[in-house]
Order: structure tokens, then C-alpha cells, then sequence
């Protein structure tokens, strides 16, 4: 569909995470391979979003993060000496929980925001912001009215503006904290739509508590847990389908249809 | 389907005849009773608004709640007595400030007295000649002066009670609360054992100086109260899509926070704008005009109307009243510049031209 991204592998070995002395992570050695959308499952507190946040270097914001292992963007690691955060963060894009547009921007000004904001050369504004709303598939609802403030949008619209944002910036992975669980059942719809369109030009990693988002969106599903007291880890990884139809673990078995969590 | 409009109901405001009344009765009958009382037994007035209206107001209104609305209506219509009666008595009391303010300064005030300086004014000339100019320009170079250095400074230090992680937070937090309770006369006292120990002379700048530690606390604390209410969010937003931390800080973090940074300028500046004594120790005062406040004194608006209410004659008192008055208006302008020029660019809402969609 759009030829001048270029979708990477990106890959988790021996992830383990701090806060403080608290270990919350251990060894987490996950798969994303390129044009695939992962689901990472599992119950609240297990580490699925801190997790996530490892992935495109946010984690170390925190100021008692600590971290262990690394993580691969095409065989190059992202904590390494060639990399810096900002650079990572440019390739790996991000959408949070919460819609987070910037308020004292207009709707097009948070399009343009993350090339200006990374100090990068914006060549054509006007197809840019078409090009990122049309594939958030917000374009049709704010096409005629691109000056307004982002604010003024609803939940889900803003969600998907957050998402254009994103996509804006050209990312190789885009990385999604349950980007639907402020929103109704139709902006969900829109944007797991969005999400299938997406995949065929980056790499995805979904955090969801949805299971049947988890089913109807991902390829691949990674189920997170942990136990009373003990870092959070990775039970079972494998394809969504197996996953959900023939788990191997009694746990992902008991999880994945509602028996706790 | 079809609609037909429908005029606006609201029926929480039906009228009741009976209650109506009730508080209309509770409302007049206090007032009433005061101004009877006043004057067949010659009570003083203003005493008989606190003795006997408060209360009888209270009581009238306690006893209609207590009818309309049993217990919970008793203690609603103390609530709304209380409240109204004492914010009715702060705003006449500011009222009554700026009325006679007005009412005493306009007699002074002309282009004449805006304009011109003090020279050979004594206490008992006449109100055609001389003027505040000079007192206008000290007052708008030294605040200034002390805005340019203060404000900067003061957000450079909410910047980083709010945005790092510093383990010093705690301790500039507290020094800054505590400069804030800074008398100014002792900061004037300051800058001027400076002046003489070195052996400099009283000019504009040490007024500056002077004023400086009294502006900073406010304009940090505001400050940083404005910037903590922009949401974390915001910052992670921005770092996600690859922004240096002084990019996340200009572009996004400061623009949220505007409309309360500039609320830390315009507090910080009336704090200071109408300081008189540490001004009449550093400054000194000046009847000519000068514009040079790295030399020689200066005069200001306050210690112009310091030294005019020190003499007893009534067109030095005008001439007091009216300065009044004029830092009044300049509070006002300098109010007014600073919300207009800080105001949110207004987004344009009309459709931007596009191409057909395909």
C-alpha cells in the first residue's frame, strides 16, 4: 500500500525490568517480525505495558527504572552505543492509552508536530497530513477543518489523530498501549480496521486487555504473567490462532477464556 | 418523524407564589428593621449593618429555608446570607478604594500633569502646572528593568522545581517560599548597605535590584504552579515522537502553560509596581525627568505620592491622589498589554483549501 516505508524486525532477548530494587520483569524473549501485528495479553500489573515501553526506550523516563537485555531493530540494539533515544524513538513510534493530543495545536499542527518537534525537514505539509489522517482513517471527519484546535475533537477521533501523528513520523514499529480502552465500539472498530491497513507497512506490537481485539487484529499473541509477589514473564507465545484454540499452558488455557484475570 | 421546535423549559424555576413571597418578605424585612432602627435611636450605622442586619438576616433567612425546605433548607439559606453579605462587604470595601481613588485623583488629572515633571513644583502651587511624567517613566524603566531580570529567572526556576529530578527541589522550594515573606524595606536596606559600602550613588538600577528578590519568589511559585497542572502526558507525547527534551519544553510544555505564566508576570508586577520604601532608599527621588536609570535618582509613582501626602496643604494632597490614580490606570494598561499580547493565537476556523478527495 505505501511503498516508501520500510517495515522492521524487532526483537527481546533476556528482557528483565526494575523499579528501584522491585523487579517486575524477567527474561522476556519475544519475536516481532516485520508486517506482523502482535497482541501482548494477560492480566493488569504484569508488565505487558512496561514491557512495551522498553521497546522504543520510554521505560527509562522513569527516574528508578532499571533494565537488563536487549532489544534488536533489525539486528541492531536499541540500548547500544549507535543508538540514542531519540533516535529510537523517531523509528519506533508510539501510541498511548489515553488520547494525548497537543491542545495548543490545530489538527494539522499535530501532524506536522513530531517532524517538528525532531527536527526534521517537512517537504510537503499539505500531503503529508492527508496522506497520515487517510491512513488513521480520521481523513473524512476533519478534512474540512484542519485549523481547528485537536481538542475539539472527540475521544476516538483524538485517538486517531494521535495515531496519525504517529504515522507522520514514518515509523518502522509502531507500538500501541490499549489504544482502544477509552474509546466506544465504534471508534474501537475503526481503529482495529486502521491497525489490519497499517500492518502491511510496519511492524505492530498491541497491548490489549481485549481478547477478542487480541483475536480479530493480531497474528501473533504473547500472553504476560505474574504470580503473587515474582516478576511478570512470558507464559506462552506463539500464533494468535494457536493461542486462543489450542493453548499449551493450563494458565493461557484458563486466561485466554475467562477463567481469571 | 417530524420536529417542531420547542420554546427553552425549565421547571426547576416554576414559580411559587407562596415562597416568592416568603423570600421576598426575608429579604426587605432586615434591611428594614436596620434602617428604622438607625434612625429612631440614632445607632450608628455602619455598627447596626454588623449587630443588627447580619444576624436579623441570618435569622429571616434560616427561618424560610427552615419553612420551604425543612433542615437541609435552613442550612442552604445561611450559606447564601453568609456569602453574600461578606463578599458584598470586600467589594464595597475595594469599591470605596477605587471610588475615592477616582473620585480625588480625576480632579488632578490632565495631559498637563501626565506629561510634565516636577521642577519648581512646591506644596501649595496650583494644580495647572507640573506633573507626574517623570514619576511615569521611574516607575515603568525600574519595573521594567526588574520584570526583564525577575521573570526569566523566576520561570528558569519553576522550570526546575517541575521538570527535574533534582534532590536540591526541596530546598530551592523552601528558600523561595521563605524570600517571599521578605519585607522590603529590608531588601531596600539590602542594595542600599551595597550602595554604600562600594560607594555608588542612588539610581534607578539598585531601585531594580531592590525590587528583584520581591518579584522573583511570586513569579517562581505561580510559574510554577502553572506548569504543574500541564499534563505528564503531554511531555511523554512529545518524547515518543522522537523530541529532544528542550523541543518537548518550548513547543509543547510552555504554550500549555501560557495563560498561567503570564499570570506569574502580572502578579509579580503588581507585587512590586506600587513598592514605595525600598524605592526612597535606593532611588531617592527626582523632581526633574530623567532617563537614565544607571545614573542618578529617579522619581516613582509611590515615592512621588509618599512625599506629596507627607505635606498638609490640599493641592499636595490632589496631586498625591491624582499619581494614585495614574498607577492605578498604569496597573491596568500594563494588565490589559500583557493578557491581549498573551493571548492564545485564535485558531482559524474556516476550511482550508484541499484538493478533491480521490
Amino acid at each position: 500500500m505505501n511503498s516508501l516505508t520500510k517495515a522492521s524486525t524487532l526483537s527481546s532477548e533476556d528482557i528483565s525490568v526494575w523499579f528501584g530494587q522491585r523487579q517486575v520483569l524477567s527474561d522476556v524473549n519475544l519475536t516481532f517480525p516485520a508486517n506482523k501485528v502482535t497482541a501482548l495479553i494477560g492480566p493488569s500489573g504484569c508488565g505487558k505495558s512496561t514491557f512495551l515501553r522498553t521497546l522504543n526506550r520510554m521505560h527509562e523516563l522513569i527516574p528508578s527504572a532499571g533494565l537488563s537485555g536487549s532489544v534488536f531493530l533489525d539486528g541492531e540494539d536499541i540500548y547500544g552505543q549507535d543508538f540514542d533515544a531519540v533516535t529510537v524513538r523517531i523509528k519506533i513510534g508510539m501510541v498511548f492509552q489515553k488520547p494525548n493530543p497537543f491542545p495548543t495545536m490545530s489538527i494539522k499542527d499535530n501532524i506536522l508536530s513530531g517532524l517538528r518537534l525532531s527536527g526534521r525537514k517537512i517537504g510537503n505539509a499539505e500531503e503529508l497530513v492527508e496522506t497520515s489522517l487517510r491512513r488513521a482513517s480520521i481523513w473524512n471527519e476533519v478534512k474540512d477543518r484542519l485549523n481547528d484546535q485537536a481538542i475539539s475533537l472527540s475521544g476516538g477521533q483524538q485517538q486517531r489523530l494521535c495515531i496519525a501523528r504517529s504515522l507522520a513520523m514514518d515509523p518502522e514499529v509502531l507500538l500501541m498501549d490499549e489504544p482502544c480502552s477509552a474509546l466506544d465500539p465504534g471508534s474501537t472498530r475503526r481503529i482495529e480496521e486502521t491497525i489490519k491497513e497499517l500492518s502491511s507497512s510496519m511492524t505492530i506490537v498491541i497491548v490489549t486487555h481485549n481478547m477478542q481485539q487480541a483475536q480479530r487484529v493480531s497474528d501473533q499473541t504473547a500472553f504476560f504473567l505474574a504470580d503473587d509477589n515474582t516478576p511478570g514473564g512470558v507464559v506462552e507465545f506463539g500464533d494468535t490462532e494457536q493461542i486462543f484454540n489450542g493453548p499449551i499452558d493450563q494458565r493461557t488455557n484458563d486466561y485466554v477464556n475467562g477463567h481469571f484475570g | 418523524m417530524s420536529f417542531a421546535p420547542r420554546p427553552l423549559v425549565q421547571p426547576w424555576k416554576r414559580a411559587n407564589n407562596a415562597r416568592t413571597f416568603l423570600i421576598l418578605l426575608a429579604s426587605v424585612m432586615p434591611a428594614v428593621i436596620t434602617a428604622l432602627a438607625v434612625l429612631l435611636t440614632g445607632f450608628d450605622a455602619n455598627l447596626a449593618v454588623i449587630v443588627v442586619f447580619l444576624p436579623l438576616q441570618i435569622v429571616a433567612a434560616g427561618l424560610v429555608g427552615l419553612r420551604a425546605f425543612g433542615k437541609r433548607g435552613f442550612g442552604d439559606a445561611l450559606l447564601v446570607v453568609v456569602t453574600i453579605f461578606f463578599s458584598a462587604f470586600v467589594l464595597v470595601l475595594l469599591l470605596s478604594v477605587f471610588l475615592s481613588v477616582i473620585t480625588e485623583g480625576s480632579k488632578a488629572i490632565s495631559l498637563q500633569f501626565l506629561t510634565q515633571n516636577n521642577i519648581y513644583i512646591s506644596n501649595t502651587t496650583s494644580l495647572d502646572y507640573g506633573g507626574v511624567g517623570n514619576a511615569i517613566l521611574g516607575t515603568i524603566l525600574i519595573v521594567g528593568i526588574t520584570t526583564v531580570l525577575a521573570v526569566p529567572l523566576g520561570i528558569a526556576m519553576a522550570v526546575y522545581l517541575t521538570q527535574s529530578q533534582s534532590k536540591l527541589r526541596g530546598m530551592v522550594r523552601t528558600v523561595t517560599q521563605a524570600l517571599s515573606g521578605l519585607p522590603s524595606v529590608v531588601s531596600g536596606l539590602f542594595v542600599l548597605s551595597i550602595i554604600v559600602t562600594f560607594g555608588f550613588s542612588k539610581s534607578g538600577i539598585f531601585g531594580s535590584l531592590a525590587l528583584f528578590p520581591l518579584m522573583l519568589p511570586t513569579v517562581a511559585r505561580v510559574a510554577e504552579e502553572a506548569l504543574k497542572l500541564v499534563p505528564a502526558d503531554l511531555r511523554l507525547a512529545a518524547l515518543a515522537l522522537g523530541a529532544p527534551n528542550y523541543k518537548a519544553f518550548f513547543q509543547v510544555i510552555l504554550p500549555a502553560a501560557k495563560s498561567g505564566l503570564i499570570t506569574a508576570l502580572l502578579l509579580g508586577l503588581a507585587r512590586v509596581i506600587g513598592e514605595t520604601a525600598p524605592l526612597l532608599l535606593t532611588v531617592n527621588v527626582n523632581n526633574g525627568t530623567s532617563w537614565d536609570p544607571f545614573n542618578g535618582p529617579m522619581e516613582t509613582l509611590p515615592a512621588y505620592v509618599y512625599g506629596y501626602l507627607s505635606s498638609s496643604f490640599s493641592s499636595a494632597h490632589q496631586r498625591a491622589w491624582g499619581a494614585g490614580l495614574v498607577l492605578l490606570i498604569l496597573v491596568g494598561v500594563l494588565f490589559g498589554l500583557a493578557r491581549f499580547l498573551g493571548r492564545a493565537k485564535s485558531l482559524k476556523s474556516k476550511p482550508t483549501k484541499q484538493k478533491a478527495s480521490k
